[in-house]
Formats: structure tokens, C-alpha cells, sequence
């Protein structure tokens, strides 16, 4: 009966191998090792195991002689060999050490990608859309996982994989996306023809910016007729969740409930009023331009927002005459629908090339400079259009005495920079005033020369000499002062002094001379407020907004607003050593002679030499 | 212990010697040193020329010229042609480790003897490495005079790293070059199995790159080229170093292994 019983279980020892391959090929064809995969393999592992501890147990056969015995321990030792061996690597691997040998540490992070990778908190991915990438870029990569494990790359052939490039709409080979969540981002296209290189501070400045937390919070005005944040007719929908893939928090913003813009408003965006601001909601806003707020302005035809205060100080003045333009019937474009196909050299629009965007009813923007204001067109009609004063007349003519010629301008990017408030001179360069009263204190301290009191209210001319020196120690107190520069109300005596004395000089009459200086040139930084108007609203509806680059248009400038090229991480590309080989005639000769022919020479002059002693 | 260290010594010894009667081994060496001489000489021209001719660009149109560090380039294109030519070389230092032994019937002497197995592979791999860096000894001294004329001097670390590198890759080879010796009678039939096995080794990172996710990194991990341009370029991976072992280890146990059922066979 037991017999009987045993001959057919040893049948269930196949099982082994048939789901060890099972698992194998699960495993493989899934391309994913999760439980069922990996439990497959480790049931077949161990039937297989109960079978050789079975026949091994079993006298009398094959398995009892002595050679197959032997054989067998063999076998095991060199699977516990090369399975301990697969440990000590896996281990290896996960914790892995590098030593950068090379000069200028060619192949480490700088700490700033270091510290970005190390502290993620949700993965990131890498997709290369590239059938034949650059090793270098790999490298790159796999040296940013290194120092993370929730960072991953992998490189894609776009051709073998349509759906996943359609995904991430590729457009170019060589493209670099970055993955987080639901969020995607270009980073960058390698040229193919260059040998173009993945950039570390492009990456490092993709991930900050793709894990960051919001980048800004983007408050759209309400009240006063406004275009919807929500999806309806002539609202704003597609914009918002647009602007919430790049990171921005959108909020709509009633000055009659809260009297200020709030503290935390990256851009205020008035989109398409269609009744005049009271003139407290001008001054708020005016008072945020000043405080360095950013505000996108988008009016359309035929709509008096009450802005025509707030906008003169920026020399802006929104023409009340009708954008018109003859030349887009071939198209099937209405007159008043306006295809802008010029831009201005601006970071908004520096991609857009001759792309088109449609602005159906806008009206042009008029700009006076004003000295402090820097202005920039963005939106430019053809030669061919026309400001029309009088739209609603059946017969649409350029009439010379009312109407005003093109090419004209739909929309306006102007930056300018206030001085901090307690500021009275604008240059933030530290060499100018402060030198004559900062060197005769600090002087002391490299030089050990006794007589300070006379020189502080010397002129300029008498330290000549002393100058020079004192510079590099005052430097280092604008660097420790900056932490103070958020709060413009601090006062400059009291803050600066005990970050400064320590590094500046050890004599405690260097340090409150020289602080009030500091604060009023450096460390406060100078305020960049920024204004884009667009003298119409339409174009970044729902509809229109996903027509050519009306989208672009409205999102470049919100990320303009937000003065996000400001917040990047500056991280140093690797400079490789200038190094060359200038080798002299003799010494090439020398090289060259010997490598090629007197080395081998002695080698199969040996050769033969041992080979007839031998004989 | 002792013992056993001096058993190694004196197999490193007894090869060493057979090394250096052998005019087969001369021979190896004399054509390694022909085509690498050869690359060398090759190599160091081209780039010279390539950067002289980029800096006479660059001054005629006034244009800046991107900075290059020669010898560091030299060095890597060069020992990547080393990792190739000992691609060729490697399997006929290893070919007949064993495979000799077993022609000449010594090989059941070696077995029976009271030297353990261990101590012998490691005796005979220790002999041929001393061999194999012999070899490469020449090729540190062109370096040495070429890179005395580098308008900025050079610090040693990258090129003896990069040599180093070279020596421990046919370390490995080397090492599973002798487990296939000892399986087989015939030198040819080894060098080429050998010579089969390492192709195999280094193309893992080409069919690891094809295949992609984590069992293709694992796979490009048991890539022998890969962890060795590592090292050339400058950069000490521990687990490069580690991998490097690995394949030593292994090829030693296995050589043991080898040898040892040899005994039961026999018997």
C-alpha cells in the first residue's frame, strides 16, 4: 500500500521545474516580479528541494552510489556558491560606494542634485524617448538613482512603443520627460546630430520643480464680471486644471470680501471684466504692484475696467478702437478675429517662432516707456491690420483720420524694479558709496594699524591704499546678511551686527559702521514687479485655449508672472581640465619606436631564443 | 595555514618558471605588445591631430574651443581597445592551465596530491596574472613618457586606476578561463569556449539594455565591460569591485570543484 502510494507521488515532483517555469515565464512575459511570479518560483524551489532531500533519502538506488553522491554535493555547493554569491552582489549593488578618482569629480552630482534626489518623497521617473541613446546620459542617470530610491529613468525607443510616446505626446526623437504622479514635463531634447548631453541642472531643476509643492497661487479677480473659473460658457476650465498640471493653485479672488490681495499671491489675474474696479480695488492692487506682486491684465474690446490709472504709471493705455484685420478671410477668419503669427524677443513667447494664436475680438495696447520700465511687445498683428474706431459700420475701411495703421500690439510684458523701500540709491553694487566709510573701520583688523578714528570721516582719497585690503573682509558680511532681507522692516543696526562682527573683524567698532551700509544696497534685494496686459480675454477660454498657442501664450505668461526663472537651482556644469599633449619630436620617436617595433621585437626575439635552447 | 600559503607559493613559483621557458609565452607577449603598441601609437596620433586641428579652427575663426583633457581621452579610447585586444589575448594565457596537465597525465598527481585543490587554482591564476601584468607593464611606461609632455602634469590616479582596472577584468577572465581548462583535454577546445564565455560576458550589456527593467539592470550588472569602463574613466564602484571578485571566486571554486570530482571519476 505504501509502495504503491509512493510511486505516485513521485510524479508530484514534477510540479518543480513546471512551476518554477511557470513562474519564470509569468515573471518575464509580465515584466513585472510581483506575488504571483515570485510565489510560483519559490513553491516549484521548494518542491524541488523536497525531491532531492526524497531521492537522497531513498537507499539502493542510482542516487545511493558513491560517484552520483559526490556529484551531487558538488552540485549543491556550486548553487550555495553562486546563490551566496548573487546575495554578496545584490547587497553590493544596494549599497554601493563611489570614489570619483578624476579631476573636477566628472561623474558626481553636485550636492544640490543630491540633496534633491536623497529627499524625495514620491517617485520620479525619467522617460528618454531615444533609440540610440548616449552612454553619458545613462551614466548621468543612474548616478542620480544612486543617491535615491525613489528616483527611476528608463529609455525609450518610440518607435517600438507608439502608445507610450503618444502618452507623453513626443514629438522629436531625443526627447527627455520627467514623470511624477499625473504630472509630466519636457526637460529637454537631445539633439541627435550634436551628441547633445542631458544637462544636470535641467534635470535637478525638473525634479525640484515636479516634486516641489505648488509653485505659486495664481488668484483670479471676481466681481466684476469676470470670465468663470469653472466649465461653462466663456470660462476659464482648461486654463485652471493647465495651470494645476504646472504645479500653480488657482483661486478666484473677491476684493469685496477680503480688502488686500493676500500675502501668499504669486500673480493676480484680471481676466475679461466687463465692469469698471472701484477705485479701492485699483489702490490694492497698485499697492501689491509695489510690494512686488505680478498682475496679468486681459481686457476686452469695448469695456472700460477702470485700470487707466493703475496702467498709466506703467506708460500702458488700452486703445478703445477694435483690433481688425482683412487678411485671415483666406482662412475663413472673420476681420475681427485676429491670427497673431509675430512676437516679441520675451521669455513668453522665445519658442513660439511663426506659430499662430487667435484672439477674436481684441483690442491693441497702447505703451509710452517710462524710464525704470522695461517693456516688452508680445503679440504683434500684421502690416495689414487696422485699429477700426468705428466697428460697426457695414462697410470695414482703413480711414486714415480715426483709425490707426498696423502692425499693431495685443498684448504687453513690462517688468520694473523697485528700490527696497529704506533704499535711497538703486544700484545694488557694494563698490560704490559704502567704500569710504566701510574700509577705514574694517582696516584695523588685517593691518593691526592703530590710529581708526581718524580715517572714518576722511575723503575717499586719503585710504587709498587701505582699500584694497578691507574689501574681502567686508565682503563676507553682505553674505551673512541677506537672512534679514525678507522683513523690510528690520532694522539695519540691530540684525546684521552679529552676523557680520564674527567673520568681518574681531574689533567691535568695525561692525556697526559698516552695517547700515550693507542693508541698503545688498542686502535688500531690489523688487521686480511684473505686469502683462492682453487686450483681450477670449483667448484663453475653454475652446480656445487648446487652439495652436493661445494655451501657450496664457500659461508662459503666468510662469513669467511668477518669476520662476528666478527660483531654479544655478548648478555649475563640469568643467573638464584644458589639458593637451605636446609632444616633441624626440620624445614621439622614442614612444612610437619602441611601442611598435622594439617591445615586440624582444618578445619574438625571446621567443625564438628559448625555443632553440629547447630543441 | 602556512602550509597552505606556501603550497600556493610554490605552484605560483613552479608556473612562473614555466612561464618564462616557454617560447609559446614569449610568443603571446610579443604579439600583445605588437598590437598594442600598434593602438597606442595609433590613438595618441589621431587625437592629437584632432585636437590640434579643433584648436587651429577655433583660432581662425576666434571662436573659444571647448576645453578637452587629452590624456584623460587618450587613455580612455585606449584601454577600451585593451579591453578588447585581451579579449583575444586572455584565452590563450588560460587555455592551458589545466588542459596541459591533463595531456601530460600530471593532472591525477595534482589531484591525488596532499596540496588541496583550492591552493593550487589559486597558485596557477596568481602565475598567470603576474604574467598578464607583466605584459601590460610597457604599456604604463609609453604612458609615462607621453603624458611627461602634458602642458599641465598629470596626477597618476586615473591612469593607474584605469590599469589597475585592466589587470583585475583579466583577472576575472583569467579565472574562468582556468575552470574551463580543467574541464576539457584539448587547449583549443578551451581557448575557444573561453573565448565564447567572455564574448558572452561582455555582450551582456548590449542584450541587458534590449531587454530594459530591473532583470536587464540585473542582467548589465554581470557585465564585465561595463564595470570596467567604470574604472577607466576614474571611478571606483565598490560594487564593481565586488562583481570583479565574484567572477574570481567563482571561477576558483569551480576550477576546485572540477578537479575534485575528477578524483571520484577516476576512482
Amino acid at each position: 500500500m505504501k509502495n504503491i502510494n509512493w510511486k505516485y507521488i513521485k510524479y508530484l515532483f514534477l510540479l518543480g521545474p513546471f512551476l518554477t517555469m511557470a513562474g519564470l515565464v509569468a515573471g518575464f512575459v509580465s515584466n513585472s516580479w510581483g506575488a504571483v511570479p515570485v510565489g510560483l518560483i519559490i513553491a516549484g524551489i521548494i518542491i524541488l528541494g523536497l525531491w532531492l532531500l526524497f531521492v537522497s533519502t531513498a537507499p539502493d538506488s542510482f542516487w545511493g552510489k558513491r560517484s552520483t553522491q559526490a556529484g551531487t554535493n558538488a552540485l549543491a555547493a556550486t548553487l550555495s556558491m553562486l546563490v551566496i554569491l548573487g546575495l554578496i552582489n545584490f547587497l553590493g549593488v544596494r549599497r554601493a560606494l563611489r570614489v570619483d578618482l578624476t579631476e573636477n569629480q566628472l561623474f558626481t552630482l553636485a550636492p544640490q542634485s543630491q540633496r534633491v534626489v536623497a529627499n524625495l518623497q514620491q517617485p520620479v521617473k525619467i522617460w528618454v524617448f531615444e533609440s540610440n541613446p548616449n552612454p553619458e546620459a545613462r551614466q548621468l542617470l543612474e548616478n542620480y538613482r544612486q543617491y535615491g530610491s525613489q528616483f527611476n529613468f528608463e529609455f525609450v525607443d518610440p518607435q517600438l512603443r507608439p502608445n507610450l510616446a503618444q502618452k507623453f505626446n513626443v514629438q522629436l526623437p531625443g526627447e527627455v520627460y520627467i514623470e511624477s504622479g499625473t504630472r509630466r514635463k519636457l526637460i529637454q531634447t537631445l539633439n541627435q546630430e550634436q551628441r547633445e548631453n542631458l544637462s544636470e541642472t535641467q534635470v535637478t531643476n525638473a525634479i525640484a520643480q515636479i516634486t516641489g509643492d505648488r509653485v505659486g497661487k495664481v488668484y483670479f479677480l471676481q466681481g466684476h464680471g469676470e470670465r468663470p473659473l469653472t466649465a461653462v460658457q466663456g470660462g476659464l476650465s482648461q486654463a485652471i486644471s493647465n495651470l494645476g498640471e504646472k504645479n500653480y493653485t488657482a483661486e478666484p479672488l473677491n476684493l469685496a470680501k477680503t480688502p488686500t490681495i493676500p500675502e501668499d499671491a504669486t500673480v493676480v489675474a484680471i481676466a475679461g471684466p466687463k465692469k469698471a474696479l472701484f477705485a479701492g480695488e485699483v489702490k490694492a492692487l497698485n499697492d501689491y504692484l509695489k510690494r512686488g506682486g505680478s498682475l496679468l491684465v486681459m481686457v476686452d474690446p469695448n469695456v472700460n475696467p477702470g485700470l487707466d490709472s493703475l496702467l498709466k504709471e506703467w506708460g500702458v493705455k488700452l486703445d478703445n478702437r477694435l483690433a481688425v484685420d482683412l487678411s485671415g478671410r483666406q482662412l475663413g477668419l472673420g476681420p475681427a478675429i485676429i491670427m497673431v503669427t509675430r512676437y516679441g524677443q520675451h521669455p513668453i513667447t522665445k519658442d513660439f517662432g511663426e506659430g499662430r494664436s487667435f484672439y477674436p475680438l481684441a483690442r491693441p495696447v497702447q505703451t509710452t516707456s517710462i524710464v525704470g520700465i522695461q517693456e516688452t511687445p508680445l503679440l504683434i498683428t500684421n502690416n495689414e491690420s487696422w485699429a477700426e474706431s468705428d466697428p460697426e459700420n457695414d462697410q470695414l475701411e482703413f480711414n486714415p483720420q480715426s483709425d490707426r495703421q498696423g502692425p499693431l500690439t495685443l498684448g504687453v510684458a513690462l517688468s520694473r524694479g523697485y528700490a527696497p523701500q529704506s533704499a535711497s540709491v538703486p544700484s545694488p553694487s557694494p563698490t560704490g558709496s559704502p567704500s569710504p566709510t566701510a574700509s577705514p573701520t574694517a582696516s584695523p583688523s588685517p593691518t593691526g594699524s592703530p590710529s581708526p578714528s581718524p580715517s572714518p570721516t576722511a575723503s575717499p582719497s586719503p585710504t587709498g591704499s587701505p582699500s584694497p585690503s578691507p574689501s574681502p573682509t567686508a565682503s563676507p558680511s553682505p553674505t551673512g546678511s541677506p537672512s534679514p532681507s525678507p522683513s523690510p522692516t528690520a532694522s539695519p543696526t540691530a540684525s546684521p551686527s552679529p552676523t557680520a562682527s564674527p567673520t568681518a573683524s574681531p574689533s567691535p567698532t568695525a561692525s556697526p559702521t559698516a552695517s547700515p551700509t550693507n542693508p541698503e544696497n545688498t542686502s535688500q534685494k531690489p523688487v521686480e514687479s511684473r505686469l502683462v496686459v492682453v487686450g483681450n480675454s477670449d483667448f484663453a477660454t475653454d475652446g480656445l485655449f487648446e487652439q495652436q498657442l493661445n494655451g501657450d501664450v496664457f500659461l508662459n505668461s503666468i510662469s513669467w508672472l511668477s518669476k520662476q526663472d528666478e527660483q531654479t537651482l544655478s548648478i555649475r556644469p563640469k568643467e573638464i581640465k584644458d589639458r593637451r599633449l605636446n609632444l616633441s619630436q624626440q620624445k614621439a620617436n622614442l614612444v612610437g619606436w619602441m611601442a611598435v617595433l622594439i617591445m615586440p621585437l624582444i618578445g619574438f626575439a625571446t621567443a625564438g631564443f628559448v625555443w632553440w635552447l629547447r630543441r | 595555514m602556512g602550509v597552505v600559503l606556501s603550497n600556493i607559493v610554490a605552484i605560483y613559483r613552479k608556473e612562473l618558471q614555466g612561464y618564462f621557458a616557454s617560447p609559446l609565452a614569449y610568443l603571446v607577449a610579443g604579439v600583445f605588445w605588437l598590437l598594442s603598441g600598434f593602438f597606442f601609437v595609433w590613438i595618441l596620433v589621431e587625437i592629437i591631430q584632432q585636437v590640434a586641428l579643433a584648436d587651429l579652427q577655433g583660432q581662425q575663426i576666434g571662436v573659444p574651443v571647448p576645453p578637452v583633457d587629452v590624456p584623460y581621452e587618450f587613455l580612455r579610447s585606449f584601454l577600451y581597445v585593451m579591453g578588447w585586444l585581451v579579449l583575444f589575448v586572455l584565452p590563450i594565457l588560460s587555455m592551458g592551465l589545466y588542459s596541459e596537465e591533463r595531456k601530460r597525465g600530471t593532472l591525477e598527481l595534482l589531484a591525488t596530491s596532499p596540496l588541496t585543490n583550492w591552493a593550487v587554482a589559486v597558485g596557477k591564476l596568481l602565475g598567470v596574472l603576474t604574467f598578464f601584468t607583466v605584459m601590460v607593464l610597457p604599456l604604463l611606461l609609453y604612458e609615462a613618457i607621453a603624458f611627461s609632455a602634458a602642458s599641465s602634469p598629470v596626477p597618476p590616479g586615473v591612469p593607474l586606476l584605469g590599469h589597475a582596472g585592466l589587470i583585475l577584468l583579466a583577472a576575472a577572465v583569467l579565472s574562468l578561463g582556468m575552470f574551463i581548462s580543467s574541464l576539457t583535454e584539448s587547449s583549443i577546445v578551451a581557448a575557444f569556449l573561453t573565448f565564447g564565455l567572455i564574448l558572452a560576458l561582455w555582450l551582456m550589456d548590449l542584450a541587458a539594455k534590449w531587454i530594459g527593467g530591473s532583470f536587464g539592470d540585473a542582467l548589465g550588472h554581470l557585465s564585465l565591460l561595463k564595470h570596467y569602463n567604470n574604472l577607466v574613466q576614474g571611478v571606483v564602484d565598490t560594487s564593481s569591485l565586488i562583481l570583479f571578485a565574484s567572477y574570481i571566486i567563482l571561477g576558483l571554486f569551480l576550477t576546485a570543484q572540477s578537479i575534485d570530482a575528477l578524483r571520484f571519476q577516476r576512482s
